[in-house]
């Protein structure tokens, strides 16, 4: 599957792409945050603390008014005054308007954000790799029938479908224990490190959007798993393996798909990517089963736009670095691996 | 294979395709849980109440017979009526459309009037600043979801410089032309200036990642187109460089360029749903999301299948010009 010669070109690529050096840093270093949230986070990001809302990033201040009654010689004197919120030590990157940190909600959303993209990419590309295979290797009728039912789901746009079936099926979302946090090896390590305790002990996978993510986007990976069991079918070594009286089972999964992995690699991870951004914005919508992601904690700083703009933008930036990153990935892979797709898979 | 048994064909795949998205549209219904009737009927409807519902909406038929009706109707353009409001949905999504083909086609417009310069100018000038600044601009570009860079917009120039407004859309392109002949010239600009200023923020939220994705694509094709033999034959042959690269190199990058588009058609029609949540710009986005919400079954519908519809008929032109410039695919 990965040949000595693929890991080759890949180092080759590497060593001389610095864009590549910066993918994959960006790619390893949010992988990391998300497996080790509770770790890296400086509050539970759920904690609400209605005294310190809307609190600015370190170096930043807020006004705003406030109006302060008092008596003055027996009359009530009501005063406008114009007073400075500054940031606090505690919370870097400020708070939102229900008092949580915003840099603790970054940290656990790019969990939400990695979940989405990796396990929506698999079940897009388990769906559509299987379809493509099968299509690619009969050709005629059952190849026709599969393509024109892959035209039909091409005529909705991935966010669109996604919205009408989120919307219309619910928003289910399993609760998964955070590992850390039951085998207990959260606490000592934040007590020691003199940071509050207190972590949350789940963390949910919003399985809907998964399920629709993966539904919505398997097109992509049929045409390019299709194209290619049509050019692998005629080679000489599934003749060989057909002469040989091997099933056709056996064929497709011993023949055909190990060669067609390549492509489907890289389509893989521009999809990742791509699904990142999916997801940012059905939660932006509404459509989704966490508020613990991105899109949602974007459409919650809108309203604050005016007095409190890093409620907004920091989530943002979050998603920009990420998915540069996988697209930076995905540009090394696709240099190296020379697949021959350019560009398929958008939202 | 001539070009116009080329474009029967494809008439007649894409009428096949228009057909399963009704089909798949209708299902949806059958596929999702709870039922219609609980969306129209009051909380304490009694039984009776109920059946009389269902019956008007013919759910007490069976399905065959209500997909039979149901096709029957879409052919004579009756895609049912508002379960919340009352109005025909074909005239509530029809009234809707402009909002947002406007949206679309004024985003391609940048997106293709910046790109295809950027790209050039990125593939001619290869690790010079210039092509750095354009594929740092189209990387970010292309990571940047779309809401996320409105709302920064919005933050930037609306709420700190006051130079566009936030949201809404005032009134619509053919409108204005529509008052500029019934009100006078003067009144007519005004309208128009007051869609530009609307559509401005909206276009660009929309524009730059196909302005990103098309810079890459024209960049890397025009990379590649600039390396093959007929370009050194054209050098060898004294022809000016300019004629070279824009006549001969930029055509052929084209032709892969437009069918990426037309499969990008999607993620316009996608983004146009998310752009105009942002904005509130009162198009087909905010019928679907608003009719989702409500559970409001024939704007749901109608919106989906002129979506899917109108995904199918942009591709069929989009394959129309590229058998156009390239005869191989009619061939093929």
């Amino acid at each position: 599957m990965i040949s000595p010669r693929t890991i080759r070109n890949l180092r080759k690529e590497l060593r001389s792409s610095l864009l590549a050096k910066v993918g994959i840093v960006l790619v390893l270093a949010m992988i990391m945050v998300a497996a080790f949230a509770p770790f890296i986070a400086l509050h539970d990001p759920t904690e609400q603390d209605l005294d310190e809302n809307n609190l600015p990033p370190l170096g930043f201040s807020r006004a705003t008014e406030e109006t302060t009654s008092e008596m003055q010689n027996g009359s009530l004197v009501i005063k406008n005054e114009t007073v400075l919120v500054n940031a606090s030590a505690s919370h870097p990157l400020g708070t939102n308007s229900l008092g949580q940190d915003v840099y603790s909600r970054a940290v656990y959303g790019a969990r939400t954000s990695m979940m989405v993209g990796v396990l929506g990419t698999l079940l897009a590309a388990i769906l559509g790799v299987s379809v493509g295979l099968v299509a690619g290797f009969y050709r005629g009728r059952v190849d026709d029938g599969l393509m024109r039912f892959a035209d039909v789901s091409l005529a909705f746009p991935s966010l669109v479908l996604a919205i009408a079936l989120i919307g219309l099926w619910g928003r289910a979302a399993v609760d998964i224990p955070d590992p850390f946090v039951v085998l207990g090896v959260v606490e000592p390590v934040r007590s020691a490190l003199g940071l509050p305790t207190g972590m949350p002990d789940s963390f949910v996978l919003p399985g809907t959007v998964i399920v629709v993510v993966g539904l919505v986007n398997w097109v992509w990976f049929a045409r390019i798993a299709r194209g290619e069991a049509l050019s692998i079918r005629e080679e000489e070594y599934v003749k060989a393996a057909r002469a040989l009286g091997a099933s056709d089972v056996r064929i497709i999964g011993r023949h055909v798909l190990p060669n067609a992995t390549t492509p489907i690699l890289v389509l893989a991870t521009i999809q990742v990517a791509a699904i990142i951004l999916l997801e940012s914005s059905l939660s932006f919508l509404g459509f989704s089963g966490t508020t613990l992601s991105w899109g949602f904690d974007i459409s919650q700083g809108r309203a604050y736009l005016s007095t409190s703009w890093w409620i907004a933008t920091v989530p943002g930036l979050a998603i920009v670095f990420a998915v540069i990153g996988v697209n930076l990935v995905g540009d090394w892979l696709r240099d190296a691996l020379d697949p021959g797709i350019e560009g398929e898979g958008g939202v | 294979m001539s070009y116009g048994r080329f474009l029967l064909k494809r008439g007649f795949q894409g009428i096949l395709v228009v057909w399963g998205v009704v089909s798949i549209v209708f299902m949806l219904r059958f596929i999702t849980p709870g039922n219609a009737v609980d969306a129209v009927a009051p909380l304490d409807a009694s039984p009776e109440l109920r059946d009389r519902i269902a019956e008007e909406l013919g759910l007490n038929q069976p399905l065959y017979v209500q997909y039979l009706d149901y096709l029957w109707d879409l052919l004579h353009g009756d895609m049912g009526f508002s379960y919340i409001s009352g109005i025909e949905a074909s005239q509530m999504v029809f009234t809707k459309l402009p909002a947002t083909v406007e949206l679309a086609v004024a985003s391609s417009l940048v997106a293709i009037t910046l790109s295809i310069p950027l790209g050039v100018i990125s593939a001619t000038r290869r690790h010079q600043p210039a092509d750095y600044a354009a594929t740092t601009f189209s990387l970010v570009g292309i990571s940047t979801p779309n809401f996320w860079l409105g709302i920064m917009l919005v933050l930037l120039l609306s709420v700190e410089f006051g130079l566009f407004p936030t949201s809404g859309r005032a009134f619509g392109f053919i409108e204005s032309f529509r008052i500029m002949a019934s009100q006078g010239l003067s009144p007519g600009i005004n309208a128009l200036w007051q869609w530009l200023r609307h559509i401005f923020l909206p276009a660009v939220t929309l524009g730059t990642y196909f302005t990103a994705l098309i810079t890459r694509l024209t960049r890397s094709g025009m990379l590649e187109e600039l390396g093959q033999s007929y370009v050194q034959a054209a050098r060898a042959k004294g022809l000016p460089e300019t004629l070279i690269r824009y006549k001969h190199a930029l055509r052929n990058t084209l032709i892969p360029v437009i069918t990426v588009l037309g499969l990008q058609l999607g993620t316009l029609i996608g983004g146009a749903v998310i752009t105009e949540a942002v904005f509130s710009w009162p198009g087909l986005g905010t019928t679907l999301i608003n009719a989702i919400n409500i559970r409001d079954w024939p704007i749901l519908q109608a919106t989906l299948i002129v979506i899917g519809t109108g995904f199918v008929v942009v591709n069929l032109v989009v394959d129309a010009v590229y058998a156009y410039l390239d005869p191989q695919v009619v061939a093929e």
